[in-house]
């Protein structure tokens, strides 16, 4: 294959892996990752952190975008 | 999720949610769907940004500013991660009961048995209500008597258990998952294949379509049916069965949007943030 046609080539694969990696949203920290830390207060104003909310096995922490819309 | 919250601190897991509401916004929505777990307020979005998911595709200045691209996150005894449910699309994400029988292996609450010829089976689902955009997860187990086994997915020659759900527009098919096999020699024609024997389960994940596309699906209950099935060969230490394709049905409840919103004056303006 010519330079010319391969450059073609690699350049249209780098558009394709950079549309993929476009649609792909953040996800933050992966398996393994310690999760930040955080102190936020609660729906009755009592604050909590990281710790506070794990249980004996761990926690489901979850995201959202908001509990008015 | 509040339904599911008993059956997360159960497994010794503890729930907590956040978003950018004020505590007064996540007061009235806790007291309006009967909230009991933490739903902590990130008015800032400090901690979405210091976990690297602020959604950074809202304009500054909109009322939208500051929200995550929304995810679930699985922590272990420490709080390390050990799993995350996140998706591309934000109108869709995993049930809580989805999420424990992906990551768990939980047992649904829902469960029937079907008659099945030389093993048994179960069909489960995570939920039996669902919105739009919702995940949910179907489960088959197989109980398979004493020398009794089924052909994995992969191998050549027989026929590998298999689930399929009839296509429609009420929802879209993940890829269905099987547990990892074990390999079996046989002794009379030297040969190694995948098979499972005693009990494993197919789980597979379900995105919930569009309520107009839905609506026609749902019968007057909005109860929406589900149909599929499970297709195996058995064999025992000496012969192999005719395989045998055993239908599958499930049916989950459709439930509305909510779409009450707190009064004006405490809803979240858009600022310079």
């Amino acid at each position: 294959m010519p330079p010319g046609q391969l450059m073609k080539l690699l350049a249209s694969v780098l558009w394709l892996c950079a549309v993929a990696a476009a649609v792909t949203v953040p996800t933050g920290p992966n398996a393994g990752d310690p999760a930040p830390d955080f102190r936020l207060p609660d729906q009755n104003g009592a604050w909590q952190t990281l710790h506070s909310i794990l249980g004996p096995k761990g926690a489901l922490l979850v995201f959202y975008r908001s509990a008015d819309w | 999720m509040e339904e599911s919250a008993d059956r997360i601190h159960a497994q010794g897991l503890g729930l907590a949610a956040i978003s950018y509401d004020s505590p007064e916004v996540l007061k009235q929505f806790a007291a309006r769907a009967h909230i009991t777990f933490p739903l902590l307020s990130d008015a800032d979005s400090a901690v979405i940004r210091r976990y690297a998911i602020l959604n950074d595709t809202v304009a500054k200045g909109t009322p939208q500013y500051g929200i995550p691209y929304p995810g679930t996150y699985v922590l272990d005894a420490r709080g390390v991660v050990t799993g995350k449910f996140f998706e591309d699309d934000y109108r869709v994400r995993d049930t809580p009961a989805s999420m424990l029988l992906r990551q768990f292996g939980l047992m649904p609450a829902v469960h029937q048995s079907l008659d099945a010829k030389h093993l048994k089976l179960g069909a489960s689902a995570s939920d039996d209500a669902v919105r739009s955009g919702q995940r949910i997860t179907l489960a088959v187990e197989i109980d398979l008597p004493n020398r009794v086994h089924v052909y994995a997915p992969g191998v050549e020659g027989y026929i590998p258990v298999a689930l399929s759900l009839t296509k429609t527009p009420a929802f879209q098919p993940d890829p269905a998952v099987f547990p990892p096999s074990k390999s079996m020699t046989l002794a009379v024609i030297h040969e190694t294949v995948p098979v499972y024997e005693g009990r494993f389960r197919v789980i597979e994940t379900i995105t919930i379509g569009n309520a107009q596309e839905l609506q026609p699906l749902l019968d007057t209950d909005r109860n929406l049916t589900i149909e599929g099935a499970f297709r195996y060969q058995a064999c025992d230490d000496r012969e192999c069965f005719i395989p045998e394709t055993v239908p599958l049905k499930w049916t989950v409840k459709v439930l509305p949007f909510d779409r009450t919103r707190v009064p004006t004056e405490i809803q979240k303006k858009g600022g310079d943030r």
